[in-house]
């Protein structure tokens, strides 16, 4: 049998030849393009695929008192996460979690769905769990494949003391922050202090983050370490020493206790705070991880307002504390001459307006130092006719009225100090009379002052002139240099321009406020103890007067001052004055207790 | 025409560039598989690699039995397998266990096959034996219909199946054939038109430029006139028709056409796995990441790398040095199979070679550009390397074809 013969020309075959030969051409550049032009490219793609960053948290730096007792610790709280894959194919295990965490498999199904980051990816349910629970789940990993428990480092708060809006508070750094901080290298979710010493030594407490790189596969489920990149471990911040005696502290919570109003004390020649108190205030533990949104809601709606701090964002009337200002303007002019009496009938009359003093019987006839001691309004009312407004307000900046302390903590407020532009611009220049400068000199009116404010002049009585700026931070151990460093030590200001013999008057005077028979601040003696002070009483047109009292002890070398405003806490600063008076008590024993160990070390 | 006789095989005159070049390329294919499922824990021979090795001895067998076949033998039965062929891939359509998407296996006991793979085998042997008639005018037009119907109606089952792939194969062999017969690149051009009427259709600027391009050629054809206008009205029409049938078609009807673009293509969307794949090769670089380490492959960013993205495994694990060795294997296998054919003494052997050196050439070409995003992804697999029961028994059967006439004295 015969078939047809190949009859194909050589022509036909080279156009074969040559059409492969020109697609594997093709073939060979693209892949020179990926491989050698593009390799930088896609090799990232590749390495982008296979490694995950993972991060550990670092707790933050332990917060000390000034003696070296803990304020503020770490604890680890495990939070119960779960592999949504392996839940997915097991469905039962919803159901034993929900018996051992006793939550509804319904709300469990609802919070990885909330949670979810992928199948492969842990998803957070419950935060906090106790050891039981910890222990139950532990006991039947075997039986709950996919159910995983992470450590997160949080604070703890073993001191006893609340130091609330000292210590402040932590938050989660959200979208709108991340633009302020992230060339900090914070990221969206970390946790910031973000009140109070938090927030102000933010930078020596925050931890470093630790870093290792996993190697997961197209489903997100790990499959080993990456060896050739080095983990970095997570450090914990350096820890901060806090001015704050944490007995001193917790004896003044306990006397301001059920009240409103704040404390403060001081040492008046450095300005280091030993006790920071506003009531109301709010359990720290409330803030010791992430804030759940309804104790945070319940907390910034609470009309007591707790998260508020009194002693440097409160803005109260002054009173007749400020009545320290207006003696030593006039006696360092002379406006009026120290010996010279005016009398006090209980009341002045000027125009048509009868301006009272407190004593409504009267004080009689009543000199410089009188005046103080009995915190006599007509005096003063008349000493004020005696001078200009504006030298009256140019002393009260002398002690920086009107201005922030600068103490460090956030939010603090400046006050008024009003002077003739301030009342021409308010009332216009017409639109106000003496009567205003007699609202004014005894701590009336436009005047406006917060307890920190008024703390720094009694302090710059106590030392004749010392202008200290007042901080919390005493110093921080670095524990990567092994070392200790000093915070806020810079020199305070002084007041130059006051003379010896003014800052004598002042003090005899202020002495006598608390130890003459007839003193207003009798209240705050104490037997044995150096203590000076003035009381005041702020109108407050919407209940019952506020109760101030400013003071300091001398003690041997130090001078302590104290700045105590009770609200509502009544007239004639009594109330104020009693907790100065056991407050005094306290410090002078710490002076003495501190010092013995001091010697014995 | 001249009449020769069919000469009979034998042993001695073996083409062992063939042997090499196929014996290598299963090697690194094999090898690639085997890194594939390294971290796979199982049986060696419950894995793909293990699977592979088995149906590479069963392909070695075929190919062996097939070597020793009368090359009369192959030309008496050439129509009765086309035949046989025909039923085999109609037959899924009424025993096989429907897979909802493909129904393209035929169940026999344990083993799974794919009918459409050796249809493959039938249509060359169809075509190749009605183009050896001796009486065959191939310059005349008409006797380029029958090899066409014996493509189209394989090819219009399988569309249905549906398998865009094979169809493809289907469509890409018959051409080289007509060529290699002697068909006139005209008439070729001709059969053409029509599709590329249809596909260019959709948008206005690529039909615009293929308007032209037809009446530039039908200008130069010396056609007759009426002929011309009529072609070229016949596409025209076409084109017109088109995008006008698309719209009025039903959105499950426009689904159906849609699948075939679709079908083992891109599950995730938006080009993932041509991403992964690009990734994988691109981050080879120059001589790869090492047998066993490339991270696309074993960390499964890399989908279906067992078949059709083997050679992007390669590329990753051998890099840049190992697909140019890779391509240059299948460069000299083509050059080697055009050339025997052309030193073919028969026509019919001849074009038989053509046949398996086209399938083999488009599965390649195809593969690889689809591996590297110069193609969309349509499901073909790479000869010799892919994983695949059916596609490696018909690769072996095809080799046996060429060892089987290569045993000759060259004309």
């Amino acid at each position: 049998m015969f078939y047809s013969q190949n009859n194909v020309t050589s022509g036909q075959r080279n156009v074969f030849y040559i059409l492969i030969a020109a697609v594997f051409l093709i073939l060979a550049a693209r892949l020179y393009q990926l491989q050698i032009v593009q390799y930088n490219l896609f090799m990232g793609m590749a390495e982008a695929n296979r490694i995950r960053v993972v991060s550990q948290e670092a707790p933050r730096g332990i917060i000390y008192d000034r003696n070296g007792a803990i304020i503020v610790d770490n604890k680890s709280q495990y939070n119960i996460s779960v592999i949504p894959y392996e839940l997915q194919r097991n469905r039962e295990i919803y159901a034993e979690l929900s018996k051992i965490l006793q939550i509804p498999e319904e709300e469990l199904r609802n919070r990885v769905k909330k949670n979810w980051r992928g199948q492969w990816l842990p998803a957070r349910i419950v935060e906090d769990v106790d050891f039981i629970t910890l222990t139950e789940l532990e006991e039947r990993r075997l039986e709950l494949p996919g159910v995983t428990y992470s450590l997160q480092p949080i604070r703890a708060f073993p001191s006893g003391t609340n130091l609330s809006q000292v210590l402040g508070y932590l938050r989660e750094v959200d979208k709108n922050d991340l633009k302020v901080v992230k060339d900090y290298g914070y990221r969206a979710g970390d946790l910031i202090g973000w009140n109070g010493v938090e927030r102000e030594y933010e930078n020596i407490l925050r931890g470093i983050r630790g870093i290792s790189y996993v190697q997961v596969n197209v489903y997100g489920q790990e499959v080993g370490r990456i060896q050739d990149k080095r983990r970095i471990q997570s450090r914990i911040g350096n820890d901060l020493f806090l001015t704050i005696d944490l007995e001193l502290q917790q004896y003044a919570e306990s006397l301001l206790d059920g009240q409103k109003g704040a404390i403060i004390v001081m040492d008046a020649d450095n300005g280091e705070i030993y006790a920071l108190v506003s009531k109301p205030d709010y359990l720290p533990n409330l803030f010791s991880g992430i804030v759940a949104a309804d104790v945070w809601d319940k907390l910034r709606n609470d009309p007591e307002k707790p998260l508020y701090n009194r002693a440097i964002q409160g803005t109260y009337p002054a009173g007749s504390t400020f009545k320290i200002v207006a003696a030593i303007a006039a006696f360092e002019r002379k406006i009026v001459d120290p010996k010279a009496t005016f009398y006090c009938r209980g009341g002045l009359r000027l125009g048509r307006r009868e301006f009272k003093c407190w004593k409504e019987s009267g004080h009689g006839r009543m000199d410089l130092n009188n005046a103080v001691i009995n915190s006599c309004n007509v005096y003063f009312y008349n000493l004020i006719q005696r001078m200009d407004i504006d030298v009256w307000a140019e002393y009260a900046r002398k002690f920086k009225f009107g201005e922030c302390t600068g103490i460090d903590l956030y939010g603090e407020s400046q006050g008024v100090i009003p002077n003739k532009a301030f009342l021409d611009h308010k009332y216009g220049p017409r639109g106000w009379t003496e009567g205003n400068k007699l609202n004014l000199v005894i701590g009336q009116g436009d005047l406006i002052v917060t307890p920190i404010q008024m703390l720094r002049l009694i302090a710059a009585v106590g030392t004749r002139g010392k202008l200290v700026t007042p901080h919390l931070g005493l110093r921080y151990f670095d524990r990567n240099k092994v070392q200790f460093f000093p915070l806020n030590q810079s020199k305070p200001d002084s007041i130059s321009d006051i003379h010896e013999s003014t800052w004598d008057m002042i003090q005899s005077a202020l002495y006598d406020v608390v130890n003459s028979a007839t003193g207003t601040g009798r209240a705050a003696k104490s037997r044995g103890l150096d203590i000076y002070g003035k009381t005041g009483t702020a109108q407050n047109p919407h209940g019952e007067d506020h109760s101030w009292f400013v003071g300091f002890l001398k003690s041997e070398s130090r001078t302590i001052a104290l700045s105590v405003l009770v609200e509502h806490g009544g007239a004639g600063g009594g109330e104020a004055a009693k907790i100065s008076g056991n407050l005094f008590r306290l410090i002078q024993n710490r002076i003495n207790s501190v010092q013995v160990v001091m010697e014995e070390q | 025409m001249r009449r020769i006789k069919l000469p009979n095989p034998s042993v001695s005159n073996l083409n062992v560039a063939v042997v090499v070049t196929v014996g290598l390329l299963c090697l690194v294919g094999f090898l690639a598989l085997y890194s594939a499922s390294l971290n796979i824990p199982a049986p060696f021979f419950k894995k793909v690699v293990g699977k592979q090795l088995i149906w590479m001895i069963l392909g070695a067998a075929c190919m062996i039995s097939v070597m020793f076949l009368q090359r009369k033998t192959l030309f008496d039965v050439a129509y009765i397998g086309y035949w046989i062929g025909i039923v085999l891939i109609v037959a899924p359509y009424f025993v096989g266990v429907s897979e909802a998407v493909a129904k393209r296996w035929l169940h026999l006991g344990p083993f799974r096959f794919q009918p459409s793979e050796l249809m493959k085998i039938w249509i060359i042997f169809a075509i190749a034996r009605y183009l050896s008639k001796t009486e065959l005018v191939i310059s005349d037009f008409r006797s380029l219909i029958i090899p066409l119907f014996l493509v189209i109606f394989p090819l219009a089952i399988v569309l249905r199946q549906p398998d865009l792939g094979t169809s493809i194969i289907y469509l890409m062999l018959v051409f080289p054939m007509l060529f290699w017969a002697g068909a006139r690149v005209y008439h070729l051009f001709i059969i053409c038109a029509p599709i590329i009427s249809i596909v260019t259709a959709f948008s206005f600027y690529s039909f615009f430029i293929w308007v032209v391009l037809l009446s530039v050629v039908l200008y130069f054809s010396k056609e007759k006139l009426w002929l011309a206008i009529g072609l070229f009205v016949f596409n025209l029409s076409l084109g017109f028709v088109t995008p006008v049938i698309w719209n009025n078609l039903k959105p499950y009807q426009q689904n159906r056409i849609m699948t075939l673009f679709h079908v083992d293509a891109d599950p995730q969307g938006s080009g993932y796995q041509v991403i992964q794949s690009q990734t994988a090769i691109g981050s080879g670089g120059i001589f790869g990441k090492g047998i066993g380490h490339g991270t696309q492959t074993h960390l499964k960013f890399l989908p279906e790398q067992h078949n059709d993205f083997i050679f992007s495994v390669i590329g990753e694990e051998y890099g840049f040095a190992g697909v140019i060795f890779v391509s240059c294997l299948f460069l000299i296998l083509f050059l080697i199979l055009i050339n025997q054919a052309y030193h073919q003494r028969d026509r019919f052997s001849s074009l038989i070679i053509i046949g398996v050196a086209s399938i083999l050439f488009f599965h390649t070409a195809v593969n690889i550009s689809m591996t590297i995003g110069l193609l969309p992804v349509t499901g073909l697999p790479i000869p010799f390397l892919s994983y695949g029961g059916s596609f490696v028994i018909t690769c072996f059967l095809l080799i046996g074809l060429v060892l089987n006439f290569s045993s000759e004295r060259p004309r």
